[in-house]
């Protein structure tokens, strides 16, 4: 706890103070730092003793491959709302992404650009790179024009799905390549792929938020814009760098996407920022900025596909899912609040 | 981007060959929403229609965006504007009802396709039977399995016409078969990747025990295949159906990996859009060839409270045909 970049804060959030001035760990604090990961290893013991079938090795991968695509959001969304950011596009930049680089790596003589199917490394950076510049859009917008993220998202979670629908014309894209289908649907070693680069990409997001200048940048630009200004820190430049991240995973979510349903369909995505910013909450990190950690938002999307997976192995209905998810996200936000006003 | 090019040249079409006649018929056809195959397939069947294509009639497609209040506002304008026709695709059952109110209001006949509302004023109907696509989906997964063994049903969002309507179906085949369980029964709100996070929580959940799939649209269908393949299990060990004959469907069929049951999307646009233009001129006799493809469904004279346009199986022999009309 003594590298928290969130103590770098020239002039830290009510929570981090609270955090910095309380010497000796209490009984709520430590609820607090570790309270997400108890609820989690709670309901897994739970859903262990309620059904034979939850503790088996392939119920486990298909909770993780299940939880990677909002997992790889989530994470994307961790840097945006660190730097005191929303990006509500993303559900969008999936289906976007997802049929351009199927387009790429299409045999079908309609759907397919003309000259294909390309290699599938042309058409995963393709991928990666129109949700970058969805995000680098974004980010201009709000870096560059004081456009607040919410609306500058909000335009482009509606610009982004009219891309879809005309670049697609509104019909699948199917017929996609191995190579490129491997990556929803392969594996190494037993892993699921979408697993693997689930993996790489939070230790790239982990080892880039605790380890490097620019991660604690990031938590300096969004806990007191005014004083990473004042203190040096170019704070435009880091707020557009988090959207491209952000919409760059995005893009890559969107591949996973649509490798693994075998088409890549122009209505894919709808409504997954919600889940994803819900784990992100659920992680602990604040919507005010600064504070927060990756490992929280791989815990909160863990819980998340935990919970769902669950439901399903019992035959519960999944509106059950949908009430469930929502309480959750206001526990976990509450108890937060509830340790900021006791210390 | 090509959508906008053809339409384009069909306002182009249309102004020249305007002179046919001397004033072409305002028709507006209102779809509850344009971002899933199975629309897009009706409105370009739409336009495709001799009538518009000539110019006989001027053509105008509102897009609902799966909302009935903006559904609700597209009857207003056709209302304002003086339109001699609507053909009405409603988001929903009950809710499409004030529409067709306000058409009817106007003294603008309103004819239903695809989707059911719950008018009286509703001028006539051209669609399918979703009760018998229900049966006919459930028995050839009954039939593949021997009328016994275990199924699961992925179901379409609960309250929708179709779903309700293509579960009556589903129970209807079952209760002929009472050695088949029902393991589990839920929806996936014909998403393809809901339905196949659902088959692979089942298939954990049952393990080895699911025979049979039914899903309620082909979408689904194709969710469960996906799932069945990511558990490294064979395909061909499960009787697996869906609906509407979409594309990716047709190849499944084709690469014998499930059973689809066609909705002629083609044949419900272009009759209502026959049914409508008799509504709104005397005398008129149906320019589309649909008529003849389904001789059993009889034209009388544009006339019929409803018209039920058949299911067509698709299987081996009739896919090849099937894939390149798509083309």
């Amino acid at each position: 706890m003594t590298d928290d970049p969130a103590r770098t804060d020239p002039q830290p959030s009510p929570g981090a103070a609270a955090q910095a001035a309380s010497g000796n760990r209490s009984v709520a604090g430590f609820l607090q730092a570790y309270g997400i990961l108890i609820a989690l290893v709670v309901v897994c013991l739970g859903l262990t003793f309620l059904n034979e079938f939850f503790l088996t090795p392939r119920n486990i991968l298909n909770v993780l491959r299940q939880t990677s695509i909002n997992g790889i959001l989530a994470i994307g969304l961790t840097f945006v709302i660190l730097a005191r950011g929303i990006d509500l596009s993303v559900g969008s930049v999936v289906a976007l992404a997802g049929v351009v680089a199927a387009s790429l790596a299409s045999t079908s003589s309609t759907a397919a650009v003309a000259g294909g199917p390309y290699p599938v490394g042309l058409a995963l950076i393709a991928g990666v790179a129109v949700g970058a510049i969805c995000g680098a859009v974004s980010g201009a917008a709000v870096a560059r024009f004081n456009v607040p993220a919410f609306v500058a998202t909000l335009g482009m979670l509606s610009a982004a799905r009219g891309l879809t629908l005309l670049y697609s014309d509104g019909r699948p894209v199917p017929a996609l390549t191995d190579e490129f289908r491997w990556i929803g649907t392969g594996d190494i070693f037993g892993i699921p792929m979408p697993v693997v680069l689930f993996a790489l990409v939070f230790a790239g997001a982990w080892w880039t938020l605790t380890q490097t200048r620019f991660g604690r940048h990031v938590y300096a630009a969004g806990g007191n814009p005014h004083a990473a200004t004042v203190s040096g820190i170019n704070v435009a430049r880091i707020r557009f760098a988090v959207f491209a991240i952000s919409g760059a995973l995005a893009g890559l979510a969107g591949m996973i996407l649509a490798a693994r349903t075998g088409s890549a369909l122009p209505q894919a995505g709808v409504a997954y920022e919600l889940d994803a910013i819900a784990a992100v909450v659920i992680g602990g990190t604040s919507l005010a900025g600064g504070v927060g950690r990756v490992t929280g938002t791989l815990i909160g999307a863990l819980l998340i596909g935990v919970v769902n997976n669950g439901l399903d192995l019992m035959g519960v209905e999944s509106y059950y899912q949908l009430v469930i998810k929502g309480v959750l996200i206001v526990a976990a936000v509450m108890l937060d609040q509830t340790r900021n006003r006791r210390e | 981007m090509k959508k906008l090019l053809a339409s384009a040249a069909l306002i182009g079409m249309a102004t020249t060959s305007a002179m046919a006649q001397d004033e072409p018929l305002k028709i507006g056809a209102a779809v509850y929403g344009l971002q899933a195959e199975f629309m897009q397939i009706w409105s370009e069947a739409l336009e495709e229609h001799p009538a518009v294509v000539d110019g006989m009639v001027d053509l105008t497609i509102f897009d609902g965006r799966y909302d009935a209040l903006v559904q609700q506002e597209q009857f207003e304008t056709m209302a304002t504007q003086g339109f001699d026709a609507a053909i009405f695709v409603p988001i929903d059952i009950e809710a499409g009802a004030e529409a067709v109110r306000i058409a009817n209001e106007a003294g603008i006949p309103v004819v239903g396709s695809n989707t059911q509302v719950n008018s009286d004023l509703l001028t006539s109907y051209v669609g399918s039977d979703d009760v018998q696509s229900g049966y006919m989906e459930a028995k050839i997964v009954l039939d593949a399995i021997s009328c016994a063994g275990n199924v699961v049903i992925i179901e379409g969002p609960i309250g929708q016409s179709a779903q309700i309507q293509r579960l009556e179906g589903n129970q209807k085949a079952l209760a002929e078969c009472p050695d088949v369980t029902v393991l589990e029964q839920q929806t996936a709100n014909w998403s393809r990747a809901e339905a196949q996070t659902l088959m692979e929580n089942w298939l954990t959940a049952h393990p080895d025990s699911i025979d049979g799939v039914i899903g309620q649209n082909d979408e689904m269908a194709l969710g469960a295949i996906e799932a069945i393949k990511a558990a490294g299990l064979d395909v061909n060990d499960f009787a697996i159906a869906g609906i509407d004959g979409v594309t990716d469907a047709l190849n499944a069929v084709k690469a014998g990996e499930m059973s689809s049951i066609l909705q002629d999307a083609r044949a419900q646009a272009q009759g209502a859009l026959d049914v409508a233009i008799a509504a709104a001129m005397d005398g008129y006799e149906p320019m589309s060839d649909i008529w003849q493809t389904y001789s059993d469904m009889g034209w009388e004279g544009g006339a019929a409270a409803s018209y039920n346009v058949p299911w067509t199986p698709v299987t081996a022999d009739n896919v090849d045909d099937l894939l390149a009309q798509r083309q």
